[in-house]
């Protein structure tokens, strides 16, 4: 298995794939002459009718509920949960969520998580990518060879080595238990980040690195002043999956992360569900559920484009 | 503060033991105490020390944190060295390995009884021997309890601290009531029970009776019903596992009886301890059976209506049969330094021990826990001699706010029951394999119990193969 | 080929003006400078995240999984070798055939209900005229839900008393009540409708880009031999995501057969084992025993189950790269 076996048969080079295709496409099997038919129109219409329901209470159904849930009061979630409101509205859920559960406390530690995560990947898939794709010293292929190896080890077998590691990881004689490297640094071991990267590098033109070498530009400069700037796309890409591959993430943060102050969302909420008053829960759950949908709204279409390429590049 | 973890344990290699808590007496042991005490630390009584110590369960009421802030507060007023710092905690069988292994657990944590002497067999945890002699009423712990947390030696590694309960039924009196039954008569059989429980169910569509049947409180429940029936699940030298018995038959017989001849057990059937307690005190449950001592949790986090509590105790049927008993062992980190171990000492006497034992500090005690509304004078049993705890019991009289008088079943009876320990080899396997069990009988109308507990039979039997 | 091409010509400009490619080889001190100046350090700099990183976090923990796997280790006593004891106590746990039955069984079940459905959803999204920024938004949104919450909440959902949310919905078709996850045969299915209902979102646009990419000129040219919508769907829009339904379809295996969320929240293994999967029991052994975790058990079962994940991801990238040959 080499690179290029990879990268023909699994990557598509994102750079050349234009952001606006992935929402306005061009061409469909419905063409125009097909939508003047009335009997394609109806149909087609009411199809799409009849999808935009689905969608609807697929899509926003759950999240409204929840919304509902989480001021009402307890008593009237356990009998009747789908009666509106009727002994009123319990605001206190959402301010006993917020100061006593302490949601933003944990949000921010989730949201910390993946800032540091997202740091460290970038920095492993950029230097290694710039190391394998440009400066190719002659062992960069043992290197390449080793990190593209880990793409068939599934994480699963790192479970518990990976968690003795951090318990006594080398040089450092300390436990990272209950430090937020121990979620950090290993999320920077992404082959996938590495081969993502220096496929994109490879496809950078070498005539700029060249003028820029003329000009007296250094490695570091290089790729400081140079590859990082015509690199934006890629680095969007691997920030949004290393965001997300972030905010996803229980097992591993569960098991390293012990100490409540430390732990993140995904962490915290289990632990709690048994402890706490079944309203002030579903209020907790809505807020953290109202955040990324908010930030999702905003970047509606970062998110968007993002998941399409990374289908493309994972296609 | 009387968090109660207590549920669950391990292994003792000691045979079974009745704690014999009718012994009054508790004859004092001090004389072995001072004999194997171990060598000298070195203590500077005055250096600074922080000290780690488990606090409450994860997501308490805030006012069962005030009361422990407080706590910690007079505490350090005491000893201005020593910085307290308390961390959430709750003891589960299925991550209390991951908090050992991973080196998280606080310097003083909480361990079930028959966990001890396996963390004393890996040197997990500290021997306190020489800093327990200090106390005054080192001698005067009921010498059974005291057992469990002793090395072959004799040293004392574990101390008995709290939540030393033996397992009860309890009840909700509202639905009880809504269902025109007597709340003041709880069932005293099985079969009562039953009809009770199906009263409930068809009065008011709750749950009449709930079991818990995940994280391995299945296997501990199923062996409560056992021994309640006269049964247990593995020989007296815990070598042979003997779960395809008579009695845990039987008792599966009655779930399976309630679950699906009366259909009396509600929707549910994936209760663990934390999430039963949750559900009873959303009033969604009749009758549970749980450590005796619950009722403080309800009340810390799960915010119970203390009108609709009540206690019974488990019925018990046939030649030796008798009350799961357990309870909570206060552990000081192998790692501590012998600073640390002279301030722990200090806290588990401030924090679990001394109210028992001195009127001042039960005064005290119970004051602070009334002042934050949290509860008083829950039913335990005795860690010295009975007679000091009823001595306990006169000196929080005026403080108690909890409904003593909705556990009279329980509480004028208990004494004269017989208390068995858990099985006492690699328990919470065996448990995790009756786990199963208890829920393919919840959830199958057509499960096999003969064929599916040789299935756990043979996995108990592995279990504790493994254990060695 | 392009990319051998390149790669000359940036060797040329790295190393201009020296003949040799720089060799990270400071054999002898007066040398130490050319390496230095020839870029060897910077090389050095430049490697070290991805050593560091992969050394620690990723090739030694795989070494040391293959040396646990023959090792039993309470981490306080020296680790002994013990052959290949843990295999044999893992192949002959009672549970380990019920535990491949039920992940093989997830994995079905996230195949018929979570693969067509996307499927559907993208073809139809893709015709659609205005809007269909709305439609993908909609699609994508239970994606964002951080997948805790979303079990957590569908766990509520699931309540499976009468008064649960999903039996108070089919109660009033006059359905029910159902016990979700208390129930042996509905419990799978019930952890597949919520693990599609928080992936589906992205594979549809996943579909959406692929279909995005499908020629014009295609439809073109079916139009001309007379073909109609459904025609064109079957016989140009079908083979056209050939390539990207597989690898969906050969990802989506590997990562279910991993799957570890949904049944350690929603049931931790129950009812009876219903959901026990294998991550569950490689969990179980490692991390859930009160006094200590078999870790040499729960590596030998992880080790195992990565050999027939390796396959699985070797077949994909052999049938890949057959696939972009041809």
């Amino acid at each position: 298995m080499t690179s290029q076996q990879i990268s023909r048969g699994s990557l598509v080079q994102p750079v050349r794939r234009p952001r606006r295709s992935q929402l306005d496409g061009a061409r469909d099997y419905v063409s125009a002459q097909d939508w003047r038919r009335p009997g394609v129109n109806t149909t087609m219409k009411a199809l799409h009718l009849i999808l935009l329901v689905l969608l609807v209470i697929v899509g926003i159904g759950p999240m409204l509920l929840l919304a509902k849930f989480a001021i009402t009061p307890t008593q009237d979630i356990i009998r009747t949960p789908l009666a509106v409101f009727p002994h009123g509205i319990a605001w206190g859920n959402i301010t006993e969520a917020w100061n006593h559960v302490q949601i933003n406390r944990y949000f921010l530690n989730t949201i910390w998580i993946a800032a540091g995560s997202w740091f460290v990947q970038l920095l492993v898939a950029t230097t290694g990518g710039y190391l394998l794709s440009v400066l190719r010293p002659a062992w960069g292929k043992i290197v390449n060879g080793l990190v593209i190896a880990t793409l068939f080890v599934p994480s699963v077998v790192l479970l518990v080595p990976l968690y003795l590691t951090i318990l006594k990881p080398p040089l450092l004689g300390t436990s990272l238990i209950n430090n937020f490297f121990a979620v950090w640094l290993p999320s920077g071991a992404s082959a996938f980040n590495v081969v993502l990267v220096k496929r994109f590098f490879d496809g950078l033109p070498r005539e700029v690195f060249e003028a820029a070498q003329m000009d007296g530009a250094g490695p570091f400069r290089l790729f400081w002043s140079i590859v990082l700037p015509m690199s934006k796309p890629i680095l969007g890409v691997v920030s949004v999956f290393a965001s997300i591959a972030s905010w996803k993430d229980f097992l591993w943060p569960m098991l390293v992360l012990k100490d409540p102050s430390k732990q993140p969302l995904s962490v915290r909420l289990p632990a709690i569900a048994s402890h706490t008053d079944l309203g002030v829960f579903l209020a907790s759950l809505a807020i953290s559920t109202l955040i990324p949908v908010a930030f999702f709204l905003v970047f509606q279409r970062l998110f968007l484009s993002g998941a399409g390429l990374g289908g493309a590049v994972k296609g | 503060m009387h968090r109660m973890i207590a549920r669950l344990a391990r292994s003792p290699r000691s045979s079974r033991i009745t704690l014999a808590l009718t012994l009054a007496g508790a004859l004092a042991v001090s004389g072995t105490l001072v004999a194997c005490s171990s060598d000298k630390p070195s203590v500077d009584a005055n250096a600074p020390v922080t000290l780690d110590v488990v606090g409450l369960l994860p997501g308490s009421e805030a006012a069962a944190q005030q009361e422990l802030a407080q706590e910690v507060s007079d505490f350090q007023t005491e000893f201005p060295n020593i910085t307290v710092k308390t961390h959430d905690y709750e003891w589960k069988a299925t991550t209390f390995a991951a908090d050992l292994a991973g080196g998280t657990l606080p310097t003083v944590f909480e361990i079930p009884f028959t966990d001890a002497k396996t963390l004393i067999a890996n040197q997990q945890i500290a021997d306190m021997q020489s800093f327990l002699g200090q106390l005054s009423y080192a001698g005067d712990f009921n010498k059974n309890l005291l057992a469990y947390g002793q090395a072959a030696g004799g040293d004392v590694y574990a101390i008995p601290a709290k939540s030393i309960y033996a397992v009860g039924l309890h009840y909700n009196r509202d639905l009880f009531t809504q269902a025109g039954l007597d709340p003041n008569k709880p069932p005293t059989t099985w079969d009562e029970i039953r009809t009770d429980a199906k009263a409930i169910a068809d009065k008011t569509g709750q749950a009449g009776f709930a079991q818990m049947a995940n994280s391995n409180t299945g296997g501990w429940q199923l062996t409560v019903d056992t021994f309640a029936r006269g049964g247990r699940v593995e020989s007296a030298d815990g070598q042979t596992a003997t779960v395809n018995n008579e009695q845990t038959k039987a008792a599966l017989q009655f779930l399976k009886d309630l679950r699906w001849t009366d259909n009396s057990m509600g929707a549910n059937f994936s209760y663990d301890w934390g999430s039963i307690n949750q559900a009873f005190a959303a009033g969604k449950i009749g009758m549970y059976t749980s450590g005796q001592d619950v009722y403080t949790s309800l009340v810390q986090t799960n915010n119970i209506n203390p009108q609709m509590y009540g206690l019974t105790m488990i019925p018990l049927s046939g030649g030796d049969s008798g009350v799961l008993g357990g309870g909570t062992m206060a552990a000081v980190s192998s790692k501590a330094t012998d600073n640390q171990k002279a301030a722990a000492i200090k806290w588990i006497d401030f924090h679990y021990l001394r109210r028992y034992t001195n009127q001042a500090a039960a005064v005290q005690n119970a004051q602070t826990q009334v002042a934050s509304k949290q509860p008083v004078g829950t039913p335990e049993l005795p860690i010295f001699s009975q007679q000091q705890y009823q001595q306990y019991q006169d000196w929080i009289k005026p403080y108690v706010n909890v409904p003593l008088d909705q556990m009279t079943t329980f509480t004028s009876n208990i004494f004269n029951a017989q208390l068995v320990n858990e099985p006492p080899v690699a328990t919470q396997d065996v448990y995790a394999a009756l786990d199963p069990v208890v829920q393919a009988v919840l959830t199958d109308r057509n499960a096999n119990i003969d064929q599916l507990l040789n299935e756990a039979n043979t996995k108990a039997q592995r279990a504790i193969d493994a254990a060695g | 080929m392009s990319t051998a091409s390149t790669r000359v010509r940036t060797d040329d400009v790295i190393t201009r003006g020296d003949p040799q490619p720089a060799r990270p080889r400071p054999v002898r001190r007066r040398t130490l400078k050319t390496w230095v100046r020839r870029g060897g350090l910077s090389r050095i700099v430049f490697a070290l995240p991805v050593l560091i990183i992969f050394g620690v976090f990723s090739w030694w923990p795989i070494v040391r999984s293959i040396t646990m796997s023959f090792q039993k280790t309470n981490l306080v006593a020296p680790a002994r070798w013990v052959g290949w004891s843990n295999f044999e106590y893992v192949l002959t746990d009672p549970d380990l055939p019920t535990a491949i039955r039920n992940t093989l069984y997830f994995a079905l079940l996230a195949l018929v209900i979570g693969f067509p459905i996307p499927l559907v959803a993208a073809v139809l999204i893709n015709s659609v005229r205005r809007r269909k920024g709305l439609y993908s938004a909609l699609a994508y949104l239970p994606v964002v839900v951080p997948p805790v919450v979303a079990v957590l909440l569908w766990k509520f959902f699931y309540d499976g008393s009468t008064d649960g949310v999903f039996n108070t919905f089919l109660g009033w078709l006059g359905l029910g009540p159902y016990e979700w996850l208390s129930n042996r045969v509905l419990v799978m299915p019930a952890l597949v409708v919520e693990a599609t209902w928080a992936a589906a979102g992205g594979t549809v646009i996943i579909y959406l880009a692929a279909l995005i990419s499908v020629p014009g000129e295609l439809y073109d040219a079916a139009e001309v031999d007379g073909a109609g919508i459904w025609q064109k769907i079957w016989h140009v829009t079908m083979p056209q995501l050939r390539g990207v339904l597989f690898i969906t379809l050969i990802l989506q295996i590997i990562a279910t057969v991993q799957v570890f969320l949904e049944p350690y929240l929603f049931t931790g293994g129950g009812p009876a084992n219903a959901t026990l999967t294998v991550l569950l029991m490689i969990y179980n052994y490692a991390f859930a025993r009160s006094l200590g975790g078999d870790y040499g058990a729960a590596t030998a079962l992880s080790v195992m189950l990565a050999a027939f994940l390796a396959i699985l991801s070797l077949v994909y990238f052999k049938l890949t790269s057959a696939w972009s040959k041809s």
